[in-house]
Protein backbone atom coordinates (compact mmCIF):
# COMPACT_ATOMS: atom_id res chain seq x y z
CA UNK A 1 0.00 0.00 0.00
CA UNK A 2 2.73 2.39 1.11
CA UNK A 3 4.73 1.52 -1.95
CA UNK A 4 1.73 1.97 -4.26
CA UNK A 5 1.15 5.51 -3.02
CA UNK A 6 4.78 6.39 -3.46
CA UNK A 7 4.78 4.87 -6.94
CA UNK A 8 1.77 6.96 -7.87
CA UNK A 9 3.46 10.10 -6.55
CA UNK A 10 6.51 9.33 -8.59
CA UNK A 11 4.42 8.75 -11.67
CA UNK A 12 2.68 12.10 -11.22
CA UNK A 13 5.95 13.87 -10.64
CA UNK A 14 7.28 12.33 -13.83
CA UNK A 15 4.19 13.46 -15.74
CA UNK A 16 4.73 17.05 -14.66
CA UNK A 17 8.44 16.82 -15.30
CA UNK A 18 7.83 15.36 -18.76
CA UNK A 19 5.53 18.19 -19.81
CA UNK A 20 7.93 20.81 -18.45
CA UNK A 21 10.89 19.28 -20.22
CA UNK A 22 9.04 18.83 -23.50
CA UNK A 23 7.69 22.38 -23.38
CA UNK A 24 11.09 23.78 -22.56
CA UNK A 25 12.79 21.98 -25.45
CA UNK A 26 10.21 22.83 -28.08
CA UNK A 27 9.52 26.39 -27.00
CA UNK A 28 13.27 27.10 -26.85
CA UNK A 29 13.71 25.78 -30.36
CA UNK A 30 10.85 27.88 -31.71
CA UNK A 31 12.02 30.97 -29.83
CA UNK A 32 15.53 30.59 -31.18
CA UNK A 33 14.17 30.35 -34.71
CA UNK A 34 11.96 33.38 -34.12
CA UNK A 35 14.86 35.47 -32.84
CA UNK A 36 17.06 34.37 -35.72
CA UNK A 37 14.52 35.38 -38.35
CA UNK A 38 12.90 38.34 -36.60
CA UNK A 39 14.81 41.04 -38.45
CA UNK A 40 14.27 39.44 -41.85
CA UNK A 41 10.56 39.03 -41.19
CA UNK A 42 10.16 42.63 -39.99
CA UNK A 43 12.13 43.96 -42.95
CA UNK A 44 10.03 41.99 -45.44
CA UNK A 45 6.80 43.05 -43.74
CA UNK A 46 7.94 46.68 -43.84
CA UNK A 47 8.49 46.42 -47.57
CA UNK A 48 4.74 46.26 -48.17
CA UNK A 49 4.21 49.69 -46.62
CA UNK A 50 7.18 51.16 -48.48
CA UNK A 51 5.94 49.79 -51.79
CA UNK A 52 2.42 51.05 -51.07
CA UNK A 53 3.64 54.56 -50.21
CA UNK A 54 5.73 54.75 -53.37
CA UNK A 55 2.92 53.31 -55.51
CA UNK A 56 0.44 55.85 -54.14
CA UNK A 57 2.87 58.61 -55.08
CA UNK A 58 3.10 57.15 -58.59
CA UNK A 59 6.71 56.08 -58.15
CA UNK A 60 6.54 52.29 -58.37
CA UNK A 61 8.03 50.48 -61.28
CA UNK A 62 9.03 46.85 -60.83
CA UNK A 63 11.87 47.48 -58.39
CA UNK A 64 13.31 44.73 -56.20
CA UNK A 65 13.39 45.04 -52.40
CA UNK A 66 16.73 46.86 -52.31
CA UNK A 67 15.63 49.28 -55.01
CA UNK A 68 12.41 50.07 -53.18
CA UNK A 69 14.27 50.63 -49.90
CA UNK A 70 16.74 53.00 -51.57
CA UNK A 71 14.04 54.94 -53.42
CA UNK A 72 11.95 55.16 -50.25
CA UNK A 73 14.87 56.56 -48.27
CA UNK A 74 15.64 59.09 -51.00
CA UNK A 75 12.09 60.29 -51.67
CA UNK A 76 9.91 59.76 -48.62
CA UNK A 77 9.72 61.67 -45.33
CA UNK A 78 7.21 60.41 -42.75
CA UNK A 79 5.40 63.27 -40.99
CA UNK A 80 5.19 64.35 -38.25
CA UNK A 81 7.71 61.67 -37.17
CA UNK A 82 8.80 58.20 -38.29
CA UNK A 83 7.42 56.39 -35.23
CA UNK A 84 3.77 57.34 -35.74
CA UNK A 85 3.45 58.77 -39.23
CA UNK A 86 0.14 60.45 -40.10
CA UNK A 87 1.24 61.09 -43.68
CA UNK A 88 4.27 60.74 -45.92
CA UNK A 89 5.74 63.63 -47.86
CA UNK A 90 7.14 62.34 -51.14
CA UNK A 91 9.62 64.35 -53.19
CA UNK A 92 10.66 63.65 -56.73
CA UNK A 93 13.85 61.58 -56.39
CA UNK A 94 15.57 63.45 -59.28
CA UNK A 95 14.54 67.09 -58.86
CA UNK A 96 13.67 67.11 -55.14
CA UNK A 97 10.42 68.96 -55.88
CA UNK A 98 7.37 67.97 -53.82
CA UNK A 99 5.55 65.25 -55.69
CA UNK A 100 2.79 63.95 -53.44
CA UNK A 101 1.53 63.58 -49.92
CA UNK A 102 0.58 60.00 -49.14
CA UNK A 103 -2.09 59.29 -46.53
CA UNK A 104 -2.47 55.89 -44.89
CA UNK A 105 -6.17 55.11 -44.66
CA UNK A 106 -8.13 52.39 -42.85
CA UNK A 107 -11.81 52.03 -43.67
CA UNK A 108 -14.53 49.36 -43.45
CA UNK A 109 -15.00 47.11 -46.46
CA UNK A 110 -17.52 44.29 -46.76
CA UNK A 111 -15.89 41.75 -44.42
CA UNK A 112 -13.32 43.77 -42.54
CA UNK A 113 -11.03 46.74 -42.47
CA UNK A 114 -9.31 47.72 -45.69
CA UNK A 115 -5.97 49.47 -45.32
CA UNK A 116 -4.78 51.57 -48.22
CA UNK A 117 -2.41 54.39 -49.05
CA UNK A 118 -3.72 57.34 -51.03
CA UNK A 119 -1.46 59.90 -52.70
CA UNK A 120 -2.51 63.48 -53.38
CA UNK A 121 -0.52 65.79 -55.63
CA UNK A 122 0.89 69.18 -54.55
CA UNK A 123 -2.47 70.85 -55.28
CA UNK A 124 -3.97 68.76 -52.47
CA UNK A 125 -6.82 67.46 -54.64
CA UNK A 126 -5.52 65.47 -57.63
CA UNK A 127 -4.80 61.80 -56.89
CA UNK A 128 -1.35 60.46 -57.69
CA UNK A 129 -2.34 56.89 -56.92
CA UNK A 130 -3.94 54.42 -54.55
CA UNK A 131 -2.49 51.17 -53.23
CA UNK A 132 -4.28 48.57 -51.14
CA UNK A 133 -2.23 47.12 -48.33
CA UNK A 134 -4.57 44.80 -46.49
CA UNK A 135 -8.13 43.63 -46.91
CA UNK A 136 -10.46 40.70 -46.24
CA UNK A 137 -12.73 41.18 -49.24
CA UNK A 138 -14.31 38.27 -51.10
CA UNK A 139 -11.79 36.46 -53.32
CA UNK A 140 -12.67 36.93 -56.97
CA UNK A 141 -14.98 39.87 -56.24
CA UNK A 142 -14.01 42.60 -53.77
CA UNK A 143 -10.47 41.26 -53.57
CA UNK A 144 -9.98 42.39 -57.16
CA UNK A 145 -9.35 45.93 -55.86
CA UNK A 146 -5.69 44.93 -55.67
CA UNK A 147 -5.56 44.16 -59.41
CA UNK A 148 -3.54 46.63 -61.39
CA UNK A 149 -6.42 47.87 -63.60
CA UNK A 150 -8.25 48.99 -60.46
CA UNK A 151 -5.33 50.34 -58.44
CA UNK A 152 -3.89 52.00 -61.52
CA UNK A 153 -6.98 53.98 -62.50
CA UNK A 154 -6.69 56.72 -59.88
CA UNK A 155 -3.69 58.76 -61.00
CA UNK A 156 -4.83 62.17 -62.32
CA UNK A 157 -8.39 61.81 -61.04
CA UNK A 158 -9.93 64.31 -58.63
CA UNK A 159 -12.98 64.12 -56.41
CA UNK A 160 -15.76 64.09 -55.62
CA UNK A 161 -15.83 60.75 -57.38
CA UNK A 162 -18.58 58.84 -59.18
CA UNK A 163 -18.59 55.08 -59.71
CA UNK A 164 -19.28 53.80 -63.20
CA UNK A 165 -19.70 50.14 -64.23
CA UNK A 166 -16.45 48.19 -64.56
CA UNK A 167 -14.56 48.97 -67.74
CA UNK A 168 -16.64 52.01 -68.75
CA UNK A 169 -14.69 54.84 -67.11
CA UNK A 170 -13.99 57.76 -69.43
CA UNK A 171 -11.27 60.38 -69.23
CA UNK A 172 -13.52 62.52 -67.00
CA UNK A 173 -11.58 63.29 -63.82
CA UNK A 174 -14.33 62.21 -61.45
CA UNK A 175 -15.20 58.81 -62.96
CA UNK A 176 -13.81 55.64 -61.43
CA UNK A 177 -14.50 52.04 -62.40
CA UNK A 178 -16.38 49.97 -59.87
CA UNK A 179 -15.64 46.26 -59.45
CA UNK A 180 -18.39 44.09 -60.89
CA UNK A 181 -20.03 42.04 -58.15
CA UNK A 182 -18.44 44.10 -55.39
CA UNK A 183 -20.68 47.15 -55.02
CA UNK A 184 -20.10 47.48 -51.29
CA UNK A 185 -16.33 47.34 -51.64
CA UNK A 186 -16.39 49.79 -54.55
CA UNK A 187 -18.58 52.24 -52.65
CA UNK A 188 -16.33 51.93 -49.61
CA UNK A 189 -13.33 52.92 -51.74
CA UNK A 190 -15.22 55.83 -53.31
CA UNK A 191 -16.45 57.10 -49.92
CA UNK A 192 -12.98 56.86 -48.42
CA UNK A 193 -11.52 58.89 -51.30
CA UNK A 194 -14.28 61.50 -51.09
CA UNK A 195 -13.84 61.80 -47.33
CA UNK A 196 -10.12 62.38 -47.78
CA UNK A 197 -10.77 65.00 -50.48
CA UNK A 198 -13.22 66.83 -48.18
CA UNK A 199 -10.77 66.72 -45.31
CA UNK A 200 -8.03 68.24 -47.43
CA UNK A 201 -10.08 71.09 -48.87
CA UNK A 202 -11.36 72.23 -45.48
CA UNK B 1 10.68 -3.14 -40.53
CA UNK B 2 10.10 -4.35 -44.02
CA UNK B 3 9.93 -2.02 -46.95
CA UNK B 4 6.75 -3.83 -47.95
CA UNK B 5 5.01 -2.54 -44.87
CA UNK B 6 6.17 1.05 -45.49
CA UNK B 7 4.94 0.76 -49.04
CA UNK B 8 1.54 -0.47 -47.88
CA UNK B 9 1.31 2.45 -45.43
CA UNK B 10 2.22 4.92 -48.14
CA UNK B 11 -0.33 3.55 -50.61
CA UNK B 12 -3.00 3.38 -47.92
CA UNK B 13 -2.65 7.03 -46.97
CA UNK B 14 -2.87 8.16 -50.55
CA UNK B 15 -5.63 5.83 -51.64
CA UNK B 16 -7.82 3.62 -49.48
CA UNK B 17 -7.30 5.47 -46.19
CA UNK B 18 -6.97 8.91 -47.78
CA UNK B 19 -7.66 11.38 -44.98
CA UNK B 20 -9.86 13.64 -47.05
CA UNK B 21 -12.04 11.42 -49.19
CA UNK B 22 -12.02 8.21 -47.15
CA UNK B 23 -12.11 9.74 -43.68
CA UNK B 24 -13.41 13.22 -44.60
CA UNK B 25 -10.93 14.87 -42.23
CA UNK B 26 -9.30 18.25 -42.49
CA UNK B 27 -11.77 19.65 -44.98
CA UNK B 28 -11.84 23.10 -43.37
CA UNK B 29 -8.53 23.94 -44.98
CA UNK B 30 -9.67 22.18 -48.15
CA UNK B 31 -12.35 24.84 -48.41
CA UNK B 32 -10.22 27.77 -47.41
CA UNK B 33 -7.02 27.61 -49.42
CA UNK B 34 -7.91 25.85 -52.65
CA UNK B 35 -9.02 28.81 -54.74
CA UNK B 36 -5.52 29.34 -56.12
CA UNK B 37 -3.14 26.52 -57.02
CA UNK B 38 0.05 28.19 -55.80
CA UNK B 39 -1.26 28.79 -52.27
CA UNK B 40 -2.52 25.24 -52.18
CA UNK B 41 0.91 23.83 -52.99
CA UNK B 42 2.46 25.83 -50.16
CA UNK B 43 -0.27 24.75 -47.77
CA UNK B 44 0.25 21.11 -48.77
CA UNK B 45 4.01 21.32 -48.25
CA UNK B 46 3.40 22.82 -44.82
CA UNK B 47 1.00 20.05 -43.92
CA UNK B 48 3.28 17.24 -45.16
CA UNK B 49 6.15 18.72 -43.15
CA UNK B 50 4.05 19.04 -40.00
CA UNK B 51 2.44 15.62 -40.33
CA UNK B 52 5.68 13.79 -41.01
CA UNK B 53 7.68 15.41 -38.21
CA UNK B 54 4.92 15.40 -35.62
CA UNK B 55 4.27 11.71 -36.31
CA UNK B 56 7.99 11.01 -36.05
CA UNK B 57 8.35 12.95 -32.79
CA UNK B 58 5.25 11.54 -31.14
CA UNK B 59 6.33 8.05 -32.12
CA UNK B 60 9.83 8.56 -30.75
CA UNK B 61 8.40 9.80 -27.45
CA UNK B 62 5.61 7.25 -27.26
CA UNK B 63 7.18 5.00 -24.60
CA UNK B 64 8.18 7.97 -22.46
CA UNK B 65 4.96 9.90 -22.77
CA UNK B 66 2.56 9.51 -19.82
CA UNK B 67 -0.85 8.54 -21.20
CA UNK B 68 -2.77 11.24 -19.39
CA UNK B 69 -0.80 14.13 -20.90
CA UNK B 70 -0.35 12.61 -24.34
CA UNK B 71 -2.78 14.99 -26.03
CA UNK B 72 -1.14 18.03 -24.46
CA UNK B 73 2.22 16.76 -25.61
CA UNK B 74 0.93 16.06 -29.13
CA UNK B 75 -0.58 19.52 -29.47
CA UNK B 76 2.64 21.09 -28.22
CA UNK B 77 4.73 19.16 -30.74
CA UNK B 78 2.32 19.93 -33.60
CA UNK B 79 2.06 23.61 -32.68
CA UNK B 80 5.84 24.00 -32.66
CA UNK B 81 6.22 22.50 -36.13
CA UNK B 82 3.42 24.67 -37.47
CA UNK B 83 5.01 27.80 -36.02
CA UNK B 84 8.27 26.79 -37.71
CA UNK B 85 6.39 26.56 -41.05
CA UNK B 86 4.76 29.93 -40.39
CA UNK B 87 8.05 31.65 -39.54
CA UNK B 88 9.75 30.11 -42.56
CA UNK B 89 6.99 31.36 -44.85
CA UNK B 90 7.09 34.86 -43.37
CA UNK B 91 10.84 35.04 -43.87
CA UNK B 92 11.09 33.37 -47.27
CA UNK B 93 7.76 33.91 -49.03
CA UNK B 94 5.97 36.84 -47.41
CA UNK B 95 3.53 37.21 -50.32
CA UNK B 96 2.20 33.71 -49.95
CA UNK B 97 2.24 34.05 -46.18
CA UNK B 98 -0.01 37.10 -46.46
CA UNK B 99 -2.40 35.35 -48.79
CA UNK B 100 -2.68 32.26 -46.64
CA UNK B 101 -3.26 34.49 -43.64
CA UNK B 102 -4.43 32.52 -40.62
CA UNK B 103 -4.69 29.19 -42.42
CA UNK B 104 -1.08 28.17 -41.87
CA UNK B 105 -1.55 28.61 -38.12
CA UNK B 106 -4.75 26.63 -38.37
CA UNK B 107 -2.79 23.53 -39.44
CA UNK B 108 -2.43 23.07 -35.67
CA UNK B 109 -6.12 22.30 -35.43
CA UNK B 110 -6.22 20.24 -38.63
CA UNK B 111 -7.75 16.99 -37.49
CA UNK B 112 -5.53 14.95 -39.82
CA UNK B 113 -2.38 15.82 -37.86
CA UNK B 114 -3.75 15.00 -34.43
CA UNK B 115 -5.64 12.05 -35.90
CA UNK B 116 -2.53 10.40 -37.33
CA UNK B 117 -0.58 11.02 -34.11
CA UNK B 118 -3.33 9.39 -32.05
CA UNK B 119 -4.22 6.62 -34.46
CA UNK B 120 -0.82 5.61 -35.73
CA UNK B 121 2.24 7.26 -34.18
CA UNK B 122 1.33 6.40 -30.58
CA UNK B 123 1.38 2.68 -31.31
CA UNK B 124 4.02 2.33 -34.03
CA UNK B 125 7.81 2.79 -34.32
CA UNK B 126 9.22 6.06 -35.70
CA UNK B 127 10.00 4.98 -39.26
CA UNK B 128 6.55 3.65 -40.18
CA UNK B 129 5.07 6.68 -38.39
CA UNK B 130 7.13 8.99 -40.55
CA UNK B 131 5.93 7.11 -43.62
CA UNK B 132 2.35 7.28 -42.40
CA UNK B 133 2.63 11.04 -41.88
CA UNK B 134 4.10 11.59 -45.33
CA UNK B 135 1.45 9.32 -46.88
CA UNK B 136 -1.46 11.05 -45.18
CA UNK B 137 0.04 14.40 -46.16
CA UNK B 138 0.43 13.38 -49.78
CA UNK B 139 -3.06 11.93 -49.80
CA UNK B 140 -4.41 15.21 -48.51
CA UNK B 141 -2.30 17.12 -51.03
CA UNK B 142 -3.57 15.10 -54.00
CA UNK B 143 -7.16 15.93 -53.19
CA UNK B 144 -6.40 19.60 -52.53
CA UNK B 145 -4.38 20.01 -55.70
CA UNK B 146 -7.11 18.50 -57.88
CA UNK B 147 -9.74 20.72 -56.26
CA UNK B 148 -7.52 23.79 -56.49
CA UNK B 149 -6.74 23.11 -60.15
CA UNK B 150 -10.42 23.09 -61.09
CA UNK B 151 -11.38 25.96 -58.80
CA UNK B 152 -8.66 28.21 -60.19
CA UNK B 153 -9.44 27.14 -63.76
CA UNK B 154 -13.19 27.69 -63.49
CA UNK B 155 -13.10 30.57 -61.03
CA UNK B 156 -10.31 32.68 -62.52
CA UNK B 157 -9.62 31.08 -65.92
CA UNK B 158 -5.99 30.57 -64.92
CA UNK B 159 -3.63 27.78 -63.91
CA UNK B 160 -0.80 28.75 -61.57
CA UNK B 161 -1.63 32.40 -62.30
CA UNK B 162 -1.18 31.99 -66.07
CA UNK B 163 -4.23 32.64 -68.22
CA UNK B 164 -5.29 29.47 -70.07
CA UNK B 165 -8.91 30.20 -70.85
CA UNK B 166 -9.38 33.06 -73.30
CA UNK B 167 -11.36 36.24 -73.02
CA UNK B 168 -14.55 34.36 -73.91
CA UNK B 169 -14.43 32.66 -70.53
CA UNK B 170 -16.70 34.10 -67.84
CA UNK B 171 -15.26 33.42 -64.39
CA UNK B 172 -17.45 31.42 -62.07
CA UNK B 173 -17.26 33.61 -59.00
CA UNK B 174 -18.82 30.84 -56.91
CA UNK B 175 -15.70 28.71 -57.53
CA UNK B 176 -13.34 31.09 -55.75
CA UNK B 177 -15.65 31.34 -52.78
CA UNK B 178 -16.00 28.66 -50.10
CA UNK B 179 -19.21 27.09 -51.51
CA UNK B 180 -17.32 26.28 -54.70
CA UNK B 181 -14.98 24.12 -52.65
CA UNK B 182 -17.92 22.22 -51.17
CA UNK B 183 -19.22 21.44 -54.65
CA UNK B 184 -15.80 20.43 -55.96
CA UNK B 185 -15.09 18.24 -52.94
CA UNK B 186 -18.46 16.54 -53.22
CA UNK B 187 -18.03 15.88 -56.94
CA UNK B 188 -14.49 14.63 -56.34
CA UNK B 189 -15.50 12.22 -53.57
CA UNK B 190 -18.39 11.03 -55.71
CA UNK B 191 -16.14 10.30 -58.69
CA UNK B 192 -13.44 8.63 -56.61
CA UNK B 193 -15.87 6.46 -54.65
CA UNK B 194 -17.52 5.45 -57.89
CA UNK B 195 -14.21 4.66 -59.60
CA UNK B 196 -12.82 2.45 -56.81
CA UNK B 197 -15.80 0.31 -55.85
CA UNK B 198 -15.07 -1.08 -52.41
CA UNK B 199 -11.61 -2.32 -53.29
CA UNK B 200 -10.59 -1.47 -49.74
CA UNK B 201 -12.58 -4.24 -48.09
CA UNK B 202 -10.64 -7.03 -49.74
CA UNK B 203 -7.16 -5.70 -48.92
CA UNK B 204 -5.46 -6.31 -45.57
CA UNK B 205 -6.05 -3.65 -42.93
CA UNK B 206 -2.56 -2.43 -42.28
CA UNK B 207 -3.15 0.94 -40.70
CA UNK B 208 -6.57 0.06 -39.42
CA UNK B 209 -6.12 1.46 -35.93
CA UNK B 210 -8.29 4.51 -36.42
Amino acid sequence: MEKGVRGKMRERAFTVFFMFALTLVFVSAVSALHLATRDTVARKAGMYLKRAVLAAAGLDGGLDDAGVAALYDAAVTPEPDAARPARYAVRDPDTGAPRATVFPRAFPGLWGTIRATVGLGPDGATLTGVAFLEHNETPGLGARVTESWFEGQFAGKRGPFRLVPEGTRSAAVDEIDAVTGASITSRAVRDMLNALAREQTQ
Amino acid sequence: MTSGRIKRIMLGGIGRDNPVFAQVLGICSTLAVTNVLRNTVVMCLGLVFTLALSNLTVSALRRLMPARVRMMAEVLVIACYVIIVDIALKALAPDISRQLGPYVGLIITNCIVMGRAEAFALSNPPLPSLADGVAAGIGYSCVLLVIAFFRELLGSGTVWGARVLGEWWTNWAIMVMAPGAFFMLAVFIWIVKGAIPRAGNAAGKESGKQ
